[in-house]
């Protein structure tokens, strides 16, 4: 009889609990010694029904309820929720408010970059990096705080506008902060791109080439890391990006590096977007009158979040609550980029990867799994409902 | 009066409670300059202290599928032999209190029983953080520990005895630290290989499996391991003192030389990333091991010369 060689299949469950998650996800991660040969996602753990509750608020409450879909880009969802309303009410936006829409949307990315390097640099085991731009951090929390009265979902937006304005104490507090980060950022530049163990960790990691990357649908840094020049603010300016350009940062190499640098490099791209629009604020109001109602129609609303392409698809039935939205976030994109990338790599490199597109599970989690393994009726009444969420976070399935 | 001596040797010094108290106080400022380092405030003093006994009162989870004896007892090993260790070792600048020919290996071997309990720990249990933890724990245990010992028979090549207390004599004339700096250098980096320090914390890399061999311990068993590190620390500080930075003579220069090593050791803690364990076995055996033979060729063509 001929011996039958089997080959143990190993898996290690990375969350919904994992310190390496900040929010729960779950990776199945099939292993052979430390190499990873199969990765499998699953997300819906914080799904909540937004896109539901959005149907029973009015449009002006909806705004403050799409801005809790993320802590970290919460400005950015306003915006692409506000411009969308705004389009179809036929509402015009002055041009200030505008200005001051990109300006917010600017430094929060500064934020969000910021906040990303210290997370790669915990999942490589590199806590300095993490204490230091955290710390930084804080310089661009404190102009938000003092630009529209909180460091988090700060609400700059209103529809018709913007709720805060830029005085001269504000705009020097602004050009300071900048200033010093511009500084620390040369420095971490250097860092990520001389230290030999960090780059140990990041050359060469991770590798998606452009046509990966097209393929695979990444969007944002990622796409841009893969050498995809794609950013909607260059494609299709909104609010006031026409009037002050942004370049475009790209990366041919593609590996874990190249997505650092990029982020790192589109940090002094923001900088310099910063001054530029203090420098030339236009004058004039900052919100226009917005009607209660909005008529009839549908529309698509896209801009680019500090992780890449948002996607908000707005739908009206001429009352003041929506009659569907459907919201896309960039890192639903990017995450079978994820699960493609970490097979053939060391199960140390799993959380890099990971980190690399910068997730953010809780502002992906949309839809509800249904059933995966069975038939999916089209409709299912409350107690098949039921009785399937308890089959599925009983735990183990008989 | 023999049993009196040795009890008090066992019981409250070198080893016992004061190598406990020292060892909580090393960490605490280990923690303390780390977090210096870092931008942040750190632990107060009694942190560590507290941390112990917090652990100390927690229940003790034993979890299904392992051997219970291997789980309750590998710690108890793990402490007994990192504690016996310090026997051998010229701790506060004081003769050991016990010694013979061949007591370095002893020393080292003792201090190894350690790593391997935690390995075994990690082993025992079905979790698959545990598992690949103890597999890291182990792979690593195999890479640094021939370059390790090897730096350490370095002194003891120069001062021609493998008697801890021997070398020690003979390094408090001799600075060995200048006649043998990449001995000292492997010295240093193995003992933070040994204490899984960042950057060679692979086996407890937290992103990635979560604590490693220790995730199913809670209680007790953590508690006594914690500690086991803690001592570890301190009799490798101390060896590395007592045989590169000119000896330990006194309590004093005993404090100043291992407190000072330790602010070495928690620097390059701050500014290296972690290594992945396939980098940590290649960096011991394709750099450490050859660098060590190195200095052992010169030391003994040195030898030659000089005869």
């Amino acid at each position: 009889m001929e011996p039958r060689i089997e080959v143990e299949r190993f898996t290690i469950p990375m969350g919904p609990q994992h310190p390496a998650l900040k929010e729960p996800g779950r990776f199945r991660i099939t292993v052979e010694g430390e190499i990873v040969t199969q990765a499998v996602v699953r997300l819906g753990y914080a799904h909540r029904g937004i896109e539901k509750a959005a149907e029973s608020r009015n449009w002006i409450r909806n705004q403050y309820l799409f801005e809790r879909i993320c802590g970290i880009c919460s400005h950015i969802h306003a915006t692409a929720y506000c411009l969308g309303v705004e389009r179809l009410a036929g509402v015009e936006v002055p041009p200030r408010a505008q200005v001051i829409r990109v300006l917010v949307a600017e430094l929060e990315r500064i934020h969000s970059h910021l906040l990303w390097l210290g997370v790669a640099g915990h999942e490589a085991g590199f806590d300095t990096l993490f204490m230091y731009s955290w710390r930084d951090r804080e310089a661009i929390m404190d102009v938000l705080e003092a630009l529209t009265g909180n460091r988090v979902n700060y609400s700059a937006n209103v529809l018709g506008g913007v709720k805060c304005d830029v005085d001269d104490a504000l705009r020097d507090a602004i050009l300071k902060a900048v200033d010093v980060l511009e500084k620390r950022t040369h420095h971490y530049l250097k860092v990520v791109t001389t230290d030999a163990l960090f780059l140990q960790r990041t050359r060469g990691i991770g590798v998606m080439t452009r046509s990966q990357a097209e393929v695979l649908g990444a969007v944002g840094p990622t796409a841009r890391a893969s050498g995809v020049a794609r950013d909607v603010r260059v494609e299709a300016p909104y609010a006031a990006y026409s009037s002050f350009p942004v370049q475009i940062v790209v990366d041919a190499r593609g590996d874990l590096e190249a997505r650092v640098v990029v982020r790192m490099r589109e940090l002094f791209e923001c900088y310099r977007l910063v001054r530029e629009i203090l420098d030339h604020l236009p004058t004039g109001e900052v919100r226009g009158r917005m009607p209660r109602r909005v008529p009839e129609g549908e529309t698509v609303s896209r801009v680019e979040a500090p992780r890449g392409e948002l996607f908000y698809f707005l739908k009206s039935n001429g009352s003041d609550t929506p009659e569907r939205v459907r919201v896309r976030t960039p890192t639903i994109c990017n995450m079978t980029s994820v699960v493609r990338l970490v097979v053939g790599h060391q199960l140390a490199d799993v959380p890099m990867i990971l980190a690399g597109i910068d997730p953010c599970f809780s502002c992906n989690d949309r839809v509800i799994d249904v059933d995966r393994v069975g038939r999916s009726p089209e409709q299912w009444t409350w107690e098949q409902l039921r009785a399937h969420g308890v089959d599925t976070y009983h735990g183990h399935r008989p | 009066m023999d049993t009196v001596r040795n009890l008090f040797a066992l019981v409250l010094f070198p080893s016992g409670l004061f190598l406990l108290a020292a060892s909580l106080a090393y960490e605490w400022v280990d923690r303390k300059l780390l977090a210096q380092f870092q931008n942040r405030i750190g632990p107060r003093w009694f942190q560590p202290f507290a941390d112990v006994v917090k652990l100390l009162s927690k229940e003790e989870v034993v979890p299904r599928g392992v051997d219970r004896t291997l789980f309750l007892g590998l710690p108890i090993v793990g402490l007994a032999a990192a504690l016996t260790a310090a026997l051998y070792v010229p701790l506060a600048g004081l003769a050991p209190s016990f010694s013979f020919s061949g007591d370095l290996i002893v020393a080292i071997y003792l201090l190894s029983v350690l790593t391997l309990c935690m390995g075994l720990a990690g082993s025992n249990t079905i979790g698959r953080f545990s598992l690949v933890g103890a597999t890291r724990t182990l792979t690593q245990l195999f890479s640094y520990e021939a370059p390790f010992l090897l730096a350490l028979l370095g002194p003891a090549l120069a001062a021609g005895t493998w008697r801890i207390s021997d070398i020690s004599l003979y390094a408090r004339d001799h600075w060995l630290i200048l006649t043998q700096p990449i001995g000292f250098i492997v010295a240093v980096i193995g003992l933070m290989g040994k204490l899984e320090l960042p950057p060679f914390d692979a086996p407890e890399a937290e992103t990635e499996i979560v604590a490693g061999a220790l995730t199913e311990y809670s209680g007790r068993g953590l508690a006594l391991f914690r500690l086991g590190k803690g001592v570890e620390m301190v009799i490798g500080l101390t060896l590395v003192a007592a045989f590169f930075l000119g000896g330990v003579a006194t309590p004093l220069l005993f404090l100043v030389k291992t407190l000072g090593l330790l602010l070495v050791v928690a620097g390059l803690q701050a500014v290296l990333a972690r290594l992945r364990i396939d980098q940590t076995v290649g960096l011991w055996w394709r750099y450490g091991t050859l660098l060590v033979f190195v200095q052992w060729l010169l030391i003994v063509l040195l030898r030659e010369v000089r005869l």
